[in-house]
């Protein structure tokens, strides 16, 4: 027992986490990616493979079900934490890890105990220790493995909008299903389940069509987005938009807050704002590189982006960022791999009140690609400057602030026709070359806004 | 110490079965594989009886995605399928064309046929389209995509405790196998000078491990989508003429 129980700890020191990045939480996911880093914590791709579920941001309680079914789908030993602030970072993810050692020990119950235990869990330990007692309280019994999805059995025979789709909460991570309301004809129910439709693919087969909704804990996903696809094997037919929900924020957007600030009259230094869209846009490829499948160069993006916001000389960035965007121009593979995902011309892009990045690249993904960088490149050449932002320049990085919506929702709503006939990797590049910024889209609770 | 979890309808059986296989797959394709010039069993149609275990890897993976009942897994699944079709051509004529130069499908006689001169110095092209598929087989590299994190894991995306354990172990066994096969094939096998055989095959495999490891951080994931094109209409023919050449070759020697 002595060896096991030193086994167990030794294999949660360094946890497998799980993030769930609501909208709104720039700034709290910039510093727990940041701290997870230091403490060399594996940022995992789905439940099955975590110890430790991080939800960053302000979840609306009545509407987290995503957070919940995320929670049951994590196996034993695990634990969670909610970290609202970036200040809260370091002791929630303290906290966190303490309790997956939790005192009753149960790290070190087999599972064939556990089974024998059929599900009962004693009121959830690690539920019971979550930080801020934030999301709403979830079905105990739900934890255990073969007992996990009871639940969704209940919700499915009531009715085929309420359900989850698939096991789509497991593999969707994190959403509340749903996604059957399109199609009206009568499903055949499995396990509680029901079962794939059918429907003509592009070729005029008829096949079957699952609906799956996406996100919102996906890895390199933009924070709180969830697109509900049907999809036929791993093509895209549909895709339509949705985010989980927040309580209102008393901030900025983080990445925007420079030329938001500006609009609300304040003198605001071009090389701050210079700084901020920078480091958004690295932001931005570090995500597009992973979905790529380049995990090396992603992670070169990051330490870049970290770079900029701590404050980097000019010099210094111009030394880490040039020969970085040299590399990923002369990459062919690059290059090869991306060209014509989710072409966007600019007069498609000009009607849909697109300002920003995706509007002059007016091209594919590997086109946005490539105005990021030089973005980059020329932002992280003025980060100096002293100069005082005027207010006729108010281009965010994911464009003009000062027009009738959020650069983002129009990023948005173009984004399901660019899905459509797309294979799913392709649909993930396609949706990490637009990132759109669903922070712009969280109300704000207060005219009189904190600033970062 | 991570417990096994189950998801909802999952068939717990066939996902059980895909999960072991691929160790198993990879296992007993390393019993035609030299350590130095003794393998376990040197098969007179050895170099089919490697191609034909490293293909259950397909089922392995397939099963593995399939039994959860969960649509990432199930992407991930179909994704080696494809993978698979786009490697298996190439890969197979490469192998051939191994066999082709000793006139021989038993390894051990590929082996010292090589005694001169390495296969890989007057096939390099058959050389390079095996290293490639070494990759694709052990679904790796730049050729994770059935395991992607873009797919939250692809296959591997439900598994969880000691199934994710056999099944990522058996995916490294898989590429270490598949690299160590390299070495016969087309390094001379034992052969080299001063050190004994198996200290050769030993070194020979590692330094394929780590052109493989390295390459990985070199180029992104290659979407079948788009490799497919490159595999049936570029390496296919590629792989046709070489072994055409090693033909002639072996005809006039």
């Amino acid at each position: 027992m002595e060896l096991r129980s030193k086994a167990a700890r030794l294999a949660v020191a360094h946890p497998g986490v799980l993030l769930a990045a609501c909208p709104g939480a720039t700034r709290a996911r910039l510093a727990v990616e940041e701290e997870l880093l230091r403490r060399s914590w594996p940022v995992v791709a789905g439940p099955a493979s975590a110890n430790l579920l991080v939800v960053v941001g302000d979840p609306d309680p009545a509407r987290a079900d995503w957070a919940e079914n995320l929670w049951n789908g994590i196996p034993e030993p695990k634990s969670r934490a909610v970290v609202r602030e970036a200040e809260q970072a370091t002791a929630a993810l303290d906290d966190g890890h303490l309790a997956l050692f939790g005192p009753d020990d149960q790290v070190s119950v087999s599972p064939r105990e556990e089974r024998r235990m059929n599900g009962v869990l004693p009121s959830g330990r690690a539920g019971s220790r979550r930080r801020e007692g934030h999301a709403p309280d979830g079905p105990a019994h739900a934890v255990r493995d073969g007992a996990a999805h009871h639940d969704c059995a209940e919700h499915e025979t009531e009715s085929h909008h309420s359900g989850h789709s698939g096991d789509g909460q497991d593999e969707a991570h994190g959403t509340h299903g749903g996604g059957h309301g399109h199609d009206m004809h009568a499903m055949s129910v499995v396990a509680g389940l029901p079962m794939a439709d059918r429907a003509d693919d592009r070729d005029g087969l008829r096949l079957d069509r699952l609906h799956v909704p996406l996100g919102p804990a996906l890895l390199d996903w933009p924070a709180g987005l969830v697109l509900r696809l049907a999809l036929q094997g791993d093509v895209v037919q549909q895709a339509e938009v949705d985010q989980i929900s927040v309580r209102a924020s008393s901030r900025h957007p983080f990445w925007n807050d420079p030329w938001l600030r500006v609009i609300a009259g304040e003198r605001v230094e071009r090389g701050l704002a210079a700084r901020r869209l920078c480091a958004a846009h690295l932001d931005s490829v570090g995500r597009f590189l992973a979905v790529s499948g380049w995990d090396d160069e992603a992670k070169r993006a990051r330490s870049a982006r970290r770079r900029v916001l701590a404050g980097a000389s000019v010099e210094e960035l111009g030394v880490l960022l040039r020969p970085w965007a040299r590399q990923l121009r002369r990459s062919r593979t690059l290059r090869w791999l991306t060209r014509g995902l989710g072409e966007l011309s600019s007069e498609r892009a000009a009607a849909a009140g697109v300002t920003g990045p995706a509007l002059v690249a007016g091209g594919d993904a590997y086109c946005r690609l490539l105005v990021w960088l030089d973005e980059i490149e020329r932002a992280a050449a003025v980060c100096g400057d002293t100069r005082v932002l005027d207010a006729t320049e108010l281009s965010g990085p994911r464009g003009r602030l000062n027009g009738p919506v959020p650069p983002s929702q129009a990023l948005l709503d173009v984004l399901p026709g660019l899905l459509e006939g797309a294979e799913f990797a392709g649909a993930r590049i396609i949706v990490a070359s637009l990132d759109p910024d669903l922070d712009e889209l969280v109300p704000v609770v207060d005219s009189r806004v904190a600033h970062e | 110490m991570q417990q096994r979890r189950r998801t909802t309808a999952a068939d717990v059986a066939l996902t059980r079965l895909g999960v072991v296989l691929l160790p198993v797959a990879a296992l007993l394709a390393a019993a035609v594989v030299p350590l130095g010039f003794r393998s376990v069993s040197d098969l007179a149609d050895g170099i089919v009886w490697f191609n034909a275990m490293e293909a259950l890897a397909w089922a392995a993976v397939w099963l593995a995605g399939w039994g959860p009942n969960s649509t990432l897994a199930l992407i991930g699944g179909y994704r080696f399928l494809a993978q698979g079709l786009a490697y298996e051509l190439p890969h197979m004529l490469a192998i051939t064309t191994a066999a082709l130069g000793a006139e021989s499908l038993r390894v051990g006689e590929v082996v010292d046929t090589q005694a001169g001169l390495w296969f890989a110095v007057w096939m390099p092209v058959a050389f390079a389209i095996y290293l490639l598929s070494a990759m694709a087989m052990a679904f790796w590299g730049p050729f994770d995509q059935p395991a992607g994190r873009d797919v939250a894991g692809g296959a591997a995306a439900e598994l969880s405790g000691v199934d994710r354990i056999v099944f990522l172990g058996g995916r490294w066994l898989l590429l270490t196998v598949a690299a160590a096969f390299s070495v016969p094939l087309f390094l001379g096998g034992g052969n080299g000078p001063l050190l004994p055989p198996w200290l050769w095959t030993v070194l020979k495999t590692v330094a394929v491990l780590a052109f493989l490891v390295w390459i990985r951080r070199k180029v992104p994931t290659l979407r079948m989508d788009r490799y497919m094109e490159v595999a049936w209409v570029v390496l296919t023919p590629l792989a046709i003429l070489q072994a055409l050449v090693v033909a002639l070759v072996v005809l006039v020697r």
